[in-house]
């Protein structure tokens, strides 16, 4: 068996490689033929293929070493806009190593950004526009600002159907020689909504348990991704214990490491299956939703999960 | 001059005149034991009650002096049981002392007595005063205190009050004079302010902000905040839980010199234990959340026009959100979130560097990485050392974070050694299977 991240070993090099987000696929494919692009900007949920239709790009414009005509940062992870403004500066600044005139600079999470780091992004990204094409990768363009969206073509990235996931996934058994049972396979594509990275992350773990990937080991990896902890959690608010939900809450966020979305959508999926008045369900999934979109804006998970949780303490009990 | 000395020891007045404040008191008391030459009196004992710092035992101190009394005193560190009481009891029922001096019993502090310790302690007081020949004069903070309700009857009662600016400016000057100290007055009334009438706080105070100079102005007392800043926040709290008044409630929040972040974590943390009704509860949070979401916009945009939305929310809203519970006293406690911040630190920074190589190495954010990819790592470093230990080359984990990823499931088992003992014999393979790459 081969050891390292299947993520990484599995993802296409080519354009040519790439099975999904097919129309996407084309146009881009017309730029490394025309080698000519515009700035681009990715749009698309989590796992879809975004990272990967840049490198690939990046890949068929430039060639075997298109790493040194590639610069990836990170929103997230790059400290203000001043730190992207150099590196930017710097990458653009160097000759390219190949017949085409620009080089590429991948700027992923870019809806982190604020408002003003955007601001100051556009002028950076006129500055640079003869030696350096932006693709800025996103989960929702509306984050990002007008004038940039102007400047980009625009591409969703849709969710993998679940038929695209299951053939990659029994591809992928095949090639590490796992017996992937086709229950497996549907617990899978059930797990992964769309999101490739994470049915072959799942897949992996399951095989790490035993070679037979079946829903039971399935269901077992699902398991232990998300800590008991939540069920716990949300079993304190509804008997009214805001204090002590609030206490695993904070455990949960702060030594787990679980991201506010993370819980959320759990507590959405257990509130589903509950036992209580379906009506109150829905006023439930409500305040979740309302949950959710807070912190897409930005809102500190803690408080807004807590008001959540209020939520939730104050209902009336007489579902035991 | 020496810093070792405490000035209030240094400085402590030897005789009444040198006593600042409550004058009428000391009159009082001076003249209740002048009696005493002429034989015992009606109440045998007296009782000095007042605040601390008052000058209650210095008066007692003071007087005895100028009368040429002995002072005989039993105070709070001293063994106050029911035995001990009865033998200086025993000794006060004669009149002199074996030098023919008249005595005075000093109980200080008697509002201290520990009635569980010191069993017995409160009637051995009482027979004392019954069979005494000498005085007795016993200190209280609080006269109302039931452990010595029964002593008030038995006691002539003389209140001692907080000292006045006035009197304790003077006092003050008199002493920075003695020093050889310049201090402004503005800078001996803020130590006033600041103590509330205490004289051995404001000594105190006084001798600290000097640390040794010898000139006193009002930059030197910068520190003295703090403790008024806990109290300051305590009072702001109290008045946004329980005054229901909006504009109370926003204003309570100037009188409080803390950042408007800080303080919406002290309401945070503090809201479900003042608000102890349900619906109230709920209203209080969904306030705080609707303020914390003026703050993401604010921070993301830098409206901070935005602000007095998000301020009005935090304080008035949470204030009118009491309605169903009742009043009642619950002390204020320390944002919990802060502090498990502060502990859970290590751990956030090992998943972030953690994350940080996976981020590296298949092109995601530390984020994505920590939230999406960590939670099946720690499952496949859990389950299977042989996958584990190419994936720990693969994204070059060292010793440290490999332990980490197989110790996360039972956080409690940890530092347990046995998972150590693991990690160090999977790794033989590792390297023997690193090095035949």
């Amino acid at each position: 068996m081969e050891s390292t991240m299947w993520v990484e070993k599995y993802r296409p090099k080519t354009l040519g490689e790439m099975r999904n987000q097919t129309e996407i696929v084309q146009r881009l494919r017309r730029f490394a033929e025309s080698k000519t692009m515009p700035h681009c900007l990715f749009a698309g949920p989590a796992g879809t293929g975004k990272t990967t239709a840049a490198l690939c790009l990046a890949h068929d414009l430039f060639g075997e070493r298109y790493l040194d005509a590639f610069l990836e940062l990170n929103a997230s992870d790059e400290r203000g806009i001043e730190v992207i403004r150099t590196k930017v500066k710097d990458f653009a600044r160097a000759a390219t190593i190949s017949d085409v005139p620009f080089k590429i600079l991948v700027l992923d999470e870019a809806d982190h950004m604020t408002k003003d780091a955007q601001h100051a992004l556009r002028r950076t990204m006129e500055r640079y526009t003869d030696t350096c094409r932006f693709i800025l990768s996103c989960n929702y363009s509306g984050e990002i600002i007008e004038p940039i969206q102007s400047r980009c073509a625009l591409f969703r990235f849709i969710p993998l159907k679940h038929q695209d996931v299951t053939d990659l996934l029994n591809e992928l058994a095949i090639k590490e020689k796992l017996k992937l049972e086709a229950s497996g396979v549907v617990a899978l594509v059930e797990v992964a909504e769309g999101d490739l990275r994470k049915a072959t992350n799942a897949l992996q773990a399951a095989a790490s348990m035993g070679n037979a990937i079946t829903e039971e080991s399935v269901c077992q990896v699902v398991g232990r991704t998300k800590p008991k902890e939540i069920a716990e959690m949300i079993d304190l608010a509804l008997k009214g214990e805001f204090l002590k939900a609030r206490d695993k809450l904070r455990s949960l966020l702060l030594e787990y490491g679980l991201s506010g979305p993370d819980i959320v959508r759990q507590i959405h999926s257990e509130i589903l299956k509950m036992n209580m008045p379906e009506r109150s369900k829905i006023v439930l999934v409500d305040a979740v939703g309302e949950t959710d979109s807070r912190l897409t804006q930005g809102a500190t998970e803690e408080i807004q999960l807590s008001a959540l949780l209020a939520k939730l303490s104050s209902l009336p009990l007489e579902q035991g | 001059m020496s810093m070792g000395t405490p000035w209030t020891t240094k400085h402590r007045p030897k005789t009444l005149k040198d006593i600042a404040g409550n004058e009428k008191a000391r009159d009082q008391f001076r003249t209740w034991l002048e009696s005493w030459h002429k034989g015992p009196r009606e109440k045998k004992a007296a009782l000095l009650y007042g605040p601390a710092g008052t000058g209650k035992t210095v008066t007692v101190e003071a007087v005895a002096h100028d009368l040429g009394f002995d002072l005989i005193e039993v105070n709070a560190s001293d063994h106050r049981n029911e035995a001990s009481l009865n033998k200086i009891a025993g000794s006060a029922a004669t009149e002199r002392d074996l030098f023919g001096r008249n005595k005075i019993i000093l109980l200080d502090e008697i509002d201290g007595i520990n009635l569980r310790e010191d069993q017995g302690a409160i009637s051995a007081v009482i027979g004392m005063i019954a069979v005494t020949g000498s005085p007795i004069v016993m200190t209280a903070n609080d006269i109302w205190n039931p452990r010595i309700s029964s002593l008030r009857s038995r006691c002539l009662p003389i209140e001692f009050k907080r000292l006045g600016v006035r009197e304790s400016v003077q006092y003050l000057e008199k002493l920075c004079q003695a020093e050889g100290i310049e201090a402004d007055v503005s800078a001996l009334r803020a130590i006033y302010d600041h103590n509330k009438g205490d004289m051995r706080s404001i000594i105190n105070d006084l001798q600290t902000a000097l640390a040794g100079k010898k000139k006193l102005t009002l930059n030197d007392l910068e520190w003295l905040g703090w403790r008024d800043r806990q109290e300051a926040i305590f009072n702001a709290l109290g008045t946004i839980f329980s005054s229901r008044n909006v504009l109370k409630s926003v204003r309570a929040m100037d009188t409080v010199d803390m950042d408007y972040k800080m303080l919406y974590e002290w309401i945070y943390e503090n809201a479900p234990l003042q608000l102890t009704d349900k619906t109230d509860l709920l209203h209080a949070i969904d306030s705080l959340a609707r303020a914390d979401i003026y703050f993401a916009r604010i921070n993301k945009s830098q409206a901070w026009r935005l602000l007095p939305y998000a301020l009005d929310m935090m304080t008035g809203g949470v204030s009118t959100s009491r309605v169903r519970t009742k009043p009642s006293w619950t002390p204020m406690r320390f944002p919990q979130r802060i502090m498990k911040l502060s502990s859970t630190r290590g751990i956030r920074e090992m998943r972030n560097t953690i994350g940080a190589k996976i981020g590296s190495s298949i092109h995601a954010s530390v984020r994505t990485s920590v939230s999406d990819v960590l939670p099946y790592l720690r499952i496949i470093f859990e389950s299977n050392s042989e996958m584990a230990n190419g994936i720990a080359d693969y994204l070059k984990l060292d010793d440290e974070m490999i332990t980490f990823l197989r110790g996360q499931e039972s956080k409690e088992k940890k530092s347990i050694p046995r998972s150590k003992k693991t990690v160090s014999k999977d790794r033989k393979p590792r390297r023997r299977k690193a090095s035949s790459l």
